[in-house]
């Protein structure tokens, strides 16, 4: 075995070149397979995580609007509020009191969603997910005070605004109490977004209408039933079919999983073909390998070799060449989703860390083997085959 | 040891067919030192290919040691090559990736022998033909006459019964080729058939016995 080892190596240190070429070939197709599936898992970690942080929320928006109400979204009242708080299995129901209000900030205006809320409730809110970056939330003696999202604290304005800066909220002042984290991805809109206590948004802002209602429910399990009970309890108190849309993370997470079942499988189809074209260049450098060596193997059959003996020999040959470029394609596939990750960040600014699967590693070397002894088999058949004195005679 | 019954080797050249061998009947005995003679095209090295085992006739057979080897499977003619049977050829014809020792070993490899065991056993047969201090050096850092050297050793590796040799000092110069024979009548005093084909009419003194062969056929 040591020997056959031996004998393969030396052919291969003779024909470097192309040995090397061959080598090349596999750890291109490897690597590509790897890096786009690596960069894949990543992909779907950073959307469905997020969600699945969030598996136990239930979002709450009127989905029509309400008669008598022509051209404005209907919304949801504190009895609402009350109703689905006593829903079994309920948690949390946080009431949100949203709309769009113009804000001020050293001369400059834009247009903000600025959200309501009750102090006691942006625990269950944001639970551990957002936390402020720099100053804390409004407390509920707080009198117009505000928290603001990483955008606006920090794109929307020229100047970038701290804590304890004052804004002007539809002509109010209210002082910055506290800058949120940078939330990216899924929930980028909390970046844009203006938290105030719930009793300013209705006695400053003259917002009274509950515009969402953020529920977080016990038992994971429960969410679906309980979203149900949500819409047909709010339905009833508005006397309204299909008034309301309650609708679980879970779904949401279940439809981003299949969209990435499909990405990942168009990626390594794609990333297939490369494999296949690597196939061809493991049959062609063997092909090549038993027809340079035609008089060779003549003679080793003339010595005594079985028709076995080559054919062990060819594969090997394949083998070996497939086996080293299967474990380059895998350092090259990890380098490859790690530069594809931070080529992704630099350019859209979305952080993707690649997910390097240790069963995706394996499978790729074995992968590759598989393909180049399939591959040898065919030009290790014609070597074995051989008669010895025609091939002894070849020069 | 070795009898060839009305063995022909028939090529087809476009229309023409050529005999390369016309009913050879020949019979070589154990222990035998025999050389084959004849002009250029005369059907040699057909002959020693057949016996060798390398060819399968167009018809007639081929016995050694009793056995009719038109009979055996592929598996069972590389066995005779390899356990019966060393060849030599006149080109060397060595594994020019293999050095000296390697080389010697590649039949014991093929036979399954544990690699100290025939490490060692090459380095006998190496000794054995002057080439002790060689062992290590490739093919192609050999004189023709070392190259054949190695080849004998290589051909004595699994001992075999029978050594066939084409033309084995038709590369090499007259004091080499000599030399070359000298160790050939050796394996012969050690009591192994020998069988050459040479051109040599000198060598062909030296030998017991000695064929003529023309257009295929063994002269009396
Ligand atoms: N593969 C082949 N195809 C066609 N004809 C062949 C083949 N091998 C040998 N022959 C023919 O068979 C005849 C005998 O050839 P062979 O090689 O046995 O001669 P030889 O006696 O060894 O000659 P030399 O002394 O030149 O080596 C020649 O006429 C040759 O042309
Ligand atoms: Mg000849």
């Amino acid at each position: 075995m040591k020997d056959a080892f031996l004998l393969v190596y030396r052919n291969m240190k003779e024909r470097k070149a192309r040995s090397a070429l061959t080598v090349l070939g596999i750890m291109v197709g490897i690597g590509a397979v790897i890096a786009l599936m690596s960069v894949g898992y990543g992909m779907q970690e950073s959307i469905t995580g997020q969600l699945v942080e969030m598996a136990d929320v239930i979002m709450v928006m009127p989905m029509r609007m309400e008669l008598g109400s022509i051209g404005a979204f209907g919304s949801f009242t504190d009895r609402d509020q009350e109703a689905v708080r006593r829903i079994g299995g309920i948690k949390d129901a946080v009431a949100m009191r949203g709309e769009m209000e113009e804000v001020e900030y050293k001369g400059e205006k834009f247009m903000v969603h600025v959200i309501g809320t009750d102090p006691k409730d942006v625990g269950a809110l944001f639970g551990a997910i957002v936390k402020p970056e720099e100053g804390r939330y409004s407390k509920a003696n707080d009198h117009k005070t505000c928290t603001i999202g990483y955008s606006i604290a920090n794109d929307y304005f020229d100047d970038e605004i701290g804590v304890n800066d004052r804004l002007t909220i539809n002509g109010s002042k209210f002082r910055v109490v506290g800058v949120l984290e940078k939330q990216g991805g899924f929930r980028s809109e909390t970046d844009s977004e203006i938290y105030v206590t719930a009793r300013d948004s209705v006695s400053i802002l003259d917002n009274e209408d509950i515009s969402e209602i953020f529920v977080r429910v016990r038992n994971i399990g429960e969410a679906e039933e309980i979203a149900t009970e949500i819409e047909e309890r709010i339905d009833d108190n508005h006397k309204l079919d299909d008034f309301t849309s309650a609708m679980t993370m879970g779904s949401a997470i279940e439809q981003m999983e299949s969209i990435f079942g499909i990405l990942q499988a168009v990626l390594i189809a794609i990333a297939s073909i490369s494999l296949i074209v690597a196939a061809m260049g493991i049959m062609n450098t063997i092909l090549m390998s038993v027809m340079e060596r035609t008089h060779e193997i003549g003679v080793m059959k003339a010595i005594g070799a079985k028709n076995r003996n080559i054919l062990f020999l060819f594969l090997l040959e394949a083998g070996v060449v497939s086996a080293i470029g299967g474990v380059c394609g895998c350092i090259f596939g990890v380098i490859g989703a790690h530069a594809i990750s931070f080529g992704i960040h630099t350019a859209f600014d979305v952080e993707i860390a690649a997910i390097v699967k240790p069963e995706v590693l394996l499978g790729a070397v074995v992968v590759a083997m598989l393909v180049g002894i399939l591959s040898g088999l065919y030009p290790a058949r014609k070597a074995s085959k051989m008669s010895p004195v025609e091939a002894v005679r070849y020069e | 040891m070795i009898r060839t019954e009305n063995l022909t080797k028939v090529y087809q050249m476009g229309d023409a067919e050529v005999y390369a061998l016309h009913d050879v009947n020949l019979e070589i005995q154990e222990g035998e030192f025999i050389a084959i003679i004849g002009p250029s095209g005369s059907g040699k090295s057909t002959l020693l290919n057949m016996i060798g085992c390398l060819d399968t006739p167009t018809s007639g057979a081929v016995f050694i040691d009793g056995i009719d080897t038109g009979k055996l499977s592929e598996n069972g003619l590389a066995e005779i090559r390899r356990e019966k049977i060393g060849f030599i050829f006149q080109q060397f014809n060595l594994v020019h990736t293999l050095n000296a020792l390697e080389n010697v070993a590649l039949p014991m490899f093929f036979a399954g022998v544990k690699r100290e065991t025939r490490l060692k056993r090459a380095e006998e047969l190496l000794a054995n033909v002057g080439l002790g201090d060689r062992i290590y050096h490739k093919p192609s850092e050999m004189s023709g006459g070392q190259q054949q050297r190695v080849a004998i050793a290589r051909a004595l590796s699994n001992d075999p019964e029978v050594v066939i040799g084409d033309e084995p000092t038709g590369n090499v110069d007259t004091e080499t080729g000599n030399t070359i024979i000298d160790i050939l009548e050796g394996l012969n005093k050690e009591g192994r058939t020998v069988v050459v084909v040479t051109h040599d009419a000198e060598i062909a003194a030296r030998v017991g016995r000695t064929k003529r062969m023309r257009d295929g056929r063994v002269l009396d």
